[in-house]
């Protein structure tokens, strides 16, 4: 117990070096299970009953630390948000890259249809049945694409790929709630 | 969070709501988006051909309480107005006259956007040069 603590006294700094990975935005998800599970078991406060009342401490800080960091990191979505947000690009400013205007018409077209079956109108459904179709299609066409972007900052970590890895995901996000309003209205 | 007398008498009777046919080159089309709150605007004017002045205003905006009082006011100070007049209204204005506070200044963002957008539609459709992009 002692040997796993030292030379421990700081927690990690961030949520890859708590699995004791380098800053990594395309994970092998089953390896960092893998990596979860050992932690997990490794530094369990039940097994920290006699140590010292800083291992248990320790220990502690240790696990939920582990459980905050498991939870953004298998998430590629929270994941790419956290690493953007520690390079200082915060969620929300897509000043200056605004969305296409094809695809506001179309968000405009489903609130439209939304609107309408909230009065009552249930000939709305098949225009929102359509429009769900191609948010759905346009969701996945994004993550290829924000998987491509991941590959590309881990070989090449330029800030010019986490600015278009910042609009991905603003845009990511609004398609995100269009299916979620669209998916309610339908059910 | 409080809202504004004024963006409630907005919200609660919203001004000039409907649209204009988009095809009449008289009319020029506006519609911007902000991703970060899923809002969507779409702001329409109808020129006069022989004043110059925007005779009709109408928007339909889906979002917050702001984001509509935002365009309804809009609406409403467009009308009577030239087009260069119009291109003077700032998100400023609105935001002083909807007392907004500042985490929704940028529905009034997206107003001043939508004025701009609408403008440079009928522009463009009148065969003038399209309006550098403010934002």
């Amino acid at each position: 117990m002692r040997d796993l603590l030292y030379g421990m006294s700081s927690l990690p700094s961030d949520y890859f070096a708590v699995f004791g990975i380098p800053v990594t935005l395309a994970l092998d998800l089953p390896e960092l299970q893998r990596r979860f599970y050992v932690l997990s078991k490794q530094y369990h406060p039940d097994r920290f009953g006699r140590a010292t009342a800083a291992e248990q401490q320790y220990a502690l800080d240790f696990t939920s630390l582990l459980n905050d960091a498991w939870r953004v990191l298998r998430d590629p979505q929270a994941r790419a948000e956290y690493v953007l947000q520690n390079n200082g690009l915060e969620a929300g400013d897509s000043r200056g890259n605004p969305p296409p205007a094809e695809l506001l018409e179309e968000v405009f077209e489903l609130n439209m249809a939304l609107e309408e079956l909230r009065q009552g109108e249930a000939e709305a459904r098949g225009p929102i049945r359509e429009a769900l179709d191609r948010f759905l299609a346009l969701r996945e066409a994004l993550d290829s694409e924000r998987e491509a972007l991941f590959l590309r900052y881990d070989a090449n970590p330029a800030a010019e790929t986490l600015r278009q890895l910042r609009a991905l995901l603003n845009r990511r996000r609004y398609i995100e709630n269009l299916v979620r309003d669209a998916q309610q209205a339908l059910s | 969070m409080a809202y504004s007398n004024k963006v409630l008498d907005h919200y609660n009777h919203p001004r000039n709501v409907g649209s204009l046919d988009k095809n009449d080159a008289q009319v020029g089309t506006g519609m911007v988006g902000a991703p970060e709150c899923g809002d969507v605007m779409k702001l329409q004017i109808k020129v006069n051909p022989e004043t110059g002045i925007i005779d009709d205003a109408k928007f339909k905006t889906f979002g917050c309480g702001s984001a509509i009082a935002s365009s309804s006011l809009a609406t409403e100070w467009l009308k009577g107005k030239t087009v260069d007049e119009a291109l003077a209204i700032k998100n400023t204005d609105i935001v002083s006259e909807l007392a907004l506070p500042p985490v929704k200044i940028h529905c009034s963002v997206l107003a001043e956007d939508a004025i701009k957008a609408a403008i440079n539609d009928y522009k463009v459709k009148q065969g003038a040069a399209p309006l550098l992009q403010a934002h």
